[in-house]
């Protein structure tokens, strides 16, 4: 498909070498997006959880110490800064490796907490991220293999055969495990009962973000 | 298929069996997690799914994909270390004890430990001096590192290597001037190539072995 149509007004390229960044209203307003929550987080401090003690009027405070508090910090930045990479690359293998390493820093930023059942679902998710990494480069080498190209600016002016439909099936189904979207929710769920609030939110919007990002690029391949 | 024209022809025949041959490890792979219900093993045959990956980009058989292949197992070695890591901790927490998180040192009294690794280490530096660059420091550090775990492991004291650490800084300025001679005066390209080969040998293997005498430490620290 036409990159205009699909995601408004190309208004200038990037070019790195072989690998040509697009910047379109859409790229740029989920990249700005990813950034600018990134920027918050680096400024936030955790929130303390509170729960009521059953059968007295205690309340129990669950806070994380400072040497966690790093940890998770700079694990949260890094995931947004792979966020944004990931809204404004222009190559599909870039965009792949982004995501899987956003799904790597998803387990790192939950591994740090002492609750079993946390540890014991981040395990769950971990297998299920790495499991689907397999499709996701898979999909991204047979695209290639059909093609010839990797570029996504490319890739919308080729008329894409069938290896390159399954292909795409298959990016789409490493991209649901690996950002833990609705078949393998029940893996993340439990992941965000950990206490530090807007660290465990950028779990969140990296996965709604890739998501988003995602169906924009399987658009572009796969109509012509 | 438009990749007959970048690569040979056979290696475009042998695309489509590679690309089975990689889904069936993947679904075989599949099927062992699927039965297997210690923790451990699953993670272990997770890795098969990994190289089932491998084998799939492999198959492309281009330089775009020969470039693609690192990344990937690159991050196939971050994600298992990640939830090794997380089983780990798991477990730890599990027993409510802050042990040793490596492993103990052993003790085993054979001829083959005590000849051996000092052998095998003379290899591996030996042929990563032949190799120079980036890979012959891997593999020249990977026997320096060798040399140091065996040594290590039946408990003997190592000294040599704190040393020659001091040599990593030189190796770092001979790589830097080696770069800058290939901008500034390219007719000698290949002295500076020579230059930067032998600094980043020197850089890595030195490297590799740092990270044995800090993994040495750690475990007499404890």
């Amino acid at each position: 498909m036409d990159i205009a149509a699909l995601s408004g007004e190309i208004f200038g390229f990037i070019p790195l070498g072989d690998i040509m960044l697009y910047i379109t209203p859409f790229s740029l307003f989920m990249f700005a997006g990813a950034l600018i929550f990134t920027f918050l987080i680096a400024i936030s401090k955790t929130e303390t959880q509170v729960e009521a003690e059953f059968g007295s009027l205690e309340d129990n405070r669950i806070s994380i110490d400072l040497k966690e508090f790093k940890i998770r910090r700079f694990l949260a930045i890094i995931c947004g800064l792979a966020t944004s990479g990931a809204m404004i690359t222009g190559d599909l293998f870039n965009f792949t490796l982004f995501v899987t390493l956003i799904g790597i820093l998803n387990i790192g930023i939950v591994s740090a907490v002492k609750i079993i059942d946390v540890l014991d679902s981040a395990f769950q998710y971990g297998l299920i991220a790495m499991i689907s990494s397999m499709p996701l480069f898979s999909g991204a080498a047979l695209i290639l293999g059909a093609t010839g190209t990797l570029s996504i600016l490319n890739l919308a002016q080729i008329q894409p055969n069938p290896m390159v439909y399954f292909g795409s099936a298959l990016i789409l189904i490493g991209l649901l495990g690996e950002s833990g979207v609705a078949p393998f929710y029940a893996t993340k769920a439990e992941m965000f009962r950990t206490p530090g609030s807007p660290f465990i939110l950028i779990i969140h919007l990296s996965s709604l973000l890739i998501i988003t990002r995602a169906i924009e690029i399987l658009l572009i391949i796969n109509t012509f | 298929m438009i990749a007959a024209t970048f690569v040979p022809e056979y290696t475009a025949s042998i695309f489509l069996p590679a690309l089975y041959v990689g889904l069936i490890t993947g679904f075989i792979a599949l099927f062992g997690i699927s039965i297997q219900k210690n923790d451990l093993d699953v993670l272990i045959l997770t890795d098969i799914i990994g190289l089932s990956m491998l084998v799939i980009v492999s198959a492309v058989g281009t330089d775009l994909a020969e470039a693609l292949i690192l990344p990937g197992l690159v991050v196939e070695l971050a994600e298992i270390m990640a939830i090794s890591e997380l089983l780990l901790t798991r477990e730890m927490r599990k027993l409510e004890k802050d042990g040793p998180l490596l492993p103990n040192t052993f003790k085993l009294d054979m001829e083959i430990l005590n000849t051996a690794p000092n052998f095998i280490a003379i290899i591996l530096v030996l042929y990563g001096v032949f190799l120079t660059g980036f890979t012959g420091g891997a593999i020249a550090g990977a026997g320096i590192l060798f040399y140091a775990i065996s040594k290590k492991s039946k408990g003997l004291n190592i000294n040599i290597f704190d040393g020659i650490a001091g040599i990593s800084g030189i190796a770092w300025t001979l790589w830097i001037i080696g770069f800058l001679t290939f901008f500034i005066v390219p007719q000698y390209w290949l002295l500076s190539l020579l230059l930067a080969a032998f600094g980043i040998l020197i850089k890595v293997a030195l490297k590799m072995g740092l990270i044995g005498i800090m993994n040495r430490e750690e475990i007499k620290k404890e």
